[in-house]
């Protein structure tokens, strides 16, 4: 009797707290990418980092292309206070040759990107966070030496009118850095979808 | 006055501010495509976004040329025209001319599948008469995501003997194109993916008016919605002459009249409408679907409260665009011509055979994924990319008799021909569908019976299509193929490796392909970069006039070179230099 409440406790502790985690906050391990300055960028090299903003995007997509600016902003805020920005490419370079390493070196430059523009050539890293569309956009938060997703989807509601937009990560990282939990932790994203090769 | 009543005044009184303010920013104009015409045609599709809901996020979109939807081509019957279709949206798609009868390979159908970064050029001699045709995606099982995103246009074919006629032309004028569709939009305002939207669309618009002159004015009205019927009619249940159909202008206009006056528009289907505005400006009137009067199985009579199906205009009526009457313009149009065009229809006692197409309902299939409890299906399965289900000798005229047993009614859309409807359930057709045809809503239980004449087209290897277009069915599978076969043609049998020179080599702008058989030619050629993504595909190609090559950059290529006779493939590489 005892061992079979102990199971049933056990097992309600894992769905209730084990089951949270895995949906809400999952957990990611760390990465290496190649930067568009032909160096690699992991998430290590940042030993102050409280957290990271990973936002996916490419360099073909008109919907993620209105967002340059609001990426340079983000980080220019948020690196400071130790959260600093990685945008990801993991678009299929076969497929799309818009996304090839060259022209992503090349977008990074005109458009002055003061942020990593990590190619993820293999997809392992899209794979890992699971992500939809470009943009989509992810905190991630230290906790306990891991790093655990705080808030994915949208970047904000107003892709082509920034003055308008309520920013979903600034708002998520005000919260995780004020110590609170993060408000509205998932949008939906949307843009241009991210195909992964088997 | 006491207080009470001084209150409900105020009140009031707010409550008309209010509403007289909506009112004034609730329409938005409807929007008119941009026309392209000639005989070359550039039209890239992309992934991109538009401001469609007037505040908030933009909605993410497929368009050509453009934000969403595409232009509208216009052509003319006689000539050649040539499509370069380039697909710059981040998955594979088709176009397919809808109502054009054009050789099975530049049909745009599920086989002619364009991956992304490829241009396809078709081409084709116009045969179809003067008509309002359309174009959309035709990729299995993506056809209902494609269309939502807004991917599509009108095609308008000319010919003489509608130039001759004393009718309004003046695009975006007297003559206005209004695609009608309905979306749902999520609270971000993107598009669910749902077979009947909660908003009505006009051109893309959302809540449209327009402005139209004091006169005749021609309407072509196309559904471009996933499922929806609309039951047409005006506000002020005005008559309107039905000018056209599908496949084009009828014999003689047909006064749509009584106390009622109304069309029934199922998806892809077409009608050309003349309406009278003479001495009414200043006056205003609504197209409205009225679809209250509709029953529950048929599509947009539904009424389901919630789930996959449930939208809020189900089984209502409701305004699709306002239509505001404003100065007449010079040389309007001021009466209806008495006759239209001589339309030879085929005869059935000229019909060698009677096809018997079934629509069912088929309990239990899980092979695919369902949206509702069944799958709907023709000819007892489920589309088979690699089966063809008919072989039509070439030049056969033939009566399809669709025999339905599904419990809702599907508008059943040939690729190919334009048929003539004969009967519905053993009774003559009604006057208004006795026009050209490429779509005919068959309703459950019924068998409705056409005749079509087979002919100028034989491919024994790509197949035309025959579906339901509502889009969820026939990505679920209500879909079939046949090919059209020439059996005077002689397919040489042969292993036998065919000896073709490449010239020049490197090449710059153009590709010369010449086959030592002088009998022998290219049914389809496709070029691959050397990471094997495909850069051209150019279905039957003037080989001897030189591929088109300038869109090509430096490089290696593979060109595979599919011989017309023998289906043999015969593969090269090449340098652009």
């Amino acid at each position: 009797m005892k061992t079979t409440l102990a199971i049933g406790v056990c097992i309600l502790f894992i769905f209730v707290f084990g089951s949270f985690n895995l949906t809400l906050e999952k957990r990611v391990d760390n990465f290496t990418l190649l930067n568009v300055n032909g160096k690699n960028v992991s998430t290590q090299d940042y030993k102050d980092a409280k957290g990271f903003i990973v936002i996916f995007t490419c360099n073909h997509c008109p919907f993620a292309k209105l967002y340059t600016n609001r990426f340079n902003e983000l980080n220019t805020k948020y690196s400071n206070l130790n959260v600093p920005l990685l945008a990801i490419n993991s678009m299929d370079t076969l497929m799309y040759e818009e996304e090839t390493f060259e022209l992503m070196q090349k977008k990074a430059t005109k458009e002055k990107f003061n942020f990593p523009y990590l190619q993820d050539v293999t997809q392992a890293v899209g794979k890992l966070f699971k992500a939809q569309h470009t943009p989509m956009a992810f905190v991630i938060w230290k906790e306990n030496n891991e790093w655990l997703i705080k808030y994915k989807g949208a970047i904000d509601d107003n892709g082509a009118h920034p003055k308008l937009a309520n920013s979903y990560i600034s708002k998520a990282v005000d919260e995780l850095l004020n110590g609170q939990p993060v408000s509205n932790s998932e949008t939906e994203s949307f843009g241009c979808a991210i195909f992964y090769r088997n | 006055m006491n207080k009470n009543m001084r209150n409900s005044l105020l009140i009031l009184g707010l409550i008309i501010l209010i509403n007289w303010n909506a009112s004034a920013q609730s329409y938005n104009t409807l929007w008119i495509p941009d026309t392209l015409t000639g005989t070359n045609f550039n039209l890239t599709i992309k992934d991109t976004f538009a401001q469609i809901v007037n505040t908030g996020n933009q909605s993410i979109t497929g368009g050509i040329n453009g934000k969403f939807w595409g232009p509208t081509l216009i052509i003319n019957k006689g000539d050649v025209v040539n499509m370069h279709v380039q697909n710059d949206l981040n998955d594979s798609t088709t176009i397919h001319w809808h109502g054009m009868h054009l050789p099975a390979v530049m049909d745009g159908g599920p086989h002619q599948i364009i991956p992304p970064g490829t241009l396809w050029q078709p081409y084709w001699e116009v045969k179809n008469q003067a008509s309002t045709l359309w174009y959309h995606p035709h990729m299995h099982e993506m056809s209902q995501e494609q269309i939502t995103k807004g991917i599509g246009g009108f095609i308008i074919v000319r010919d003489a003997a509608e130039a001759a006629l004393d009718l309004p032309r003046k695009y975006g004028v007297d003559d206005i194109p209004i695609a009608i569709s309905d979306r749902d939009f999520n609270v971000q305002n993107q598009f669910s993916i749902v077979p009947y939207g909660d908003s009505i669309m006009a051109n893309m618009t959302l809540r449209a008016q327009y402005s139209v002159p004091a006169q005749y004015v021609r309407l072509r009205l196309l559904n471009a919605a996933i499922e929806t019927s609309y039951n047409l009619g005006f506000s002020d249940n005005r008559s309107f002459y039905i000018i056209g159909t599908d496949g084009g202008l009828l014999d003689a206009p047909l006064l749509i009249n009584g106390a009622t006056p109304r069309f029934l528009l199922s998806a892809g289907e077409r009608v050309e409408i003349l309406v009278n505005f003479s001495g009414q400006s200043g006056s205003s009137v609504f197209l409205k679907a009225f679809n209250q009067s509709l029953g529950n199985f048929i599509p947009g009579g539904e009424s389901f409260p919630n789930g996959p199906f449930a939208s809020f205009l189900g089984h209502t009526n409701y305004n699709i665009v306002k239509l505001n009457v404003t100065n007449a313009t010079a040389n309007p149009i001021t009466s209806v011509p008495i006759s239209l065009v001589t339309n030879t229809y085929p005869l059935e006692q000229d019909a060698a055979l009677t096809r018997i197409i079934t629509l069912s309902d088929s309990a239990g299939v899980t092979s695919v994924p369902i949206l509702g409890p069944n799958a709907f299906i023709l000819g007892h399965q489920l589309f088979d990319i690699n089966t063809i289900n008919h072989s039509i000798p070439l030049n056969q005229t033939e009566v399809w008799e669709l025999k339905s047993t599904s419990v809702f009614a599907h508008p059943f859309h040939i690729h190919d021909v334009e048929f003539k409807l004969l009967t519905i359930n053993g009774v003559t057709a009604p006057t208004y569908q006795q026009g050209w045809k490429d779509v005919v809503l068959v309703e459950g239980g019924k068998t409705v019976r056409f005749i079509a004449k087979f002919d100028d087209f034989a491919d024994a290897t790509h197949p035309f299509m025959y579906h339901c277009h509502i889009a969820l069915h026939e990505d679920e599978g209500m879909m079939g193929q046949f090919v059209v076969t020439d059996i005077n043609s002689v397919n040489e049998i042969s292993k036998e490796e065919i000896p073709i020179t490449l010239f020049p080599n490197p090449a710059h702008d153009k590709l010369f392909i010449a086959f030592k058989n002088q009998a022998q030619s290219a049914y389809y050629v496709s070029i691959k970069d050397f990471l094997g993504r495909t850069k051209l595909m150019l279905p039957q190609p003037y080989v001897k006039d030189g591929i088109d090559i300038s869109s090509l950059s430096k490089g290696v290529y593979t060109i595979s070179i599919t011989e017309k006779g023998s289906k043999q493939v015969i593969t090269k590489k090449f340098i652009v230099n």
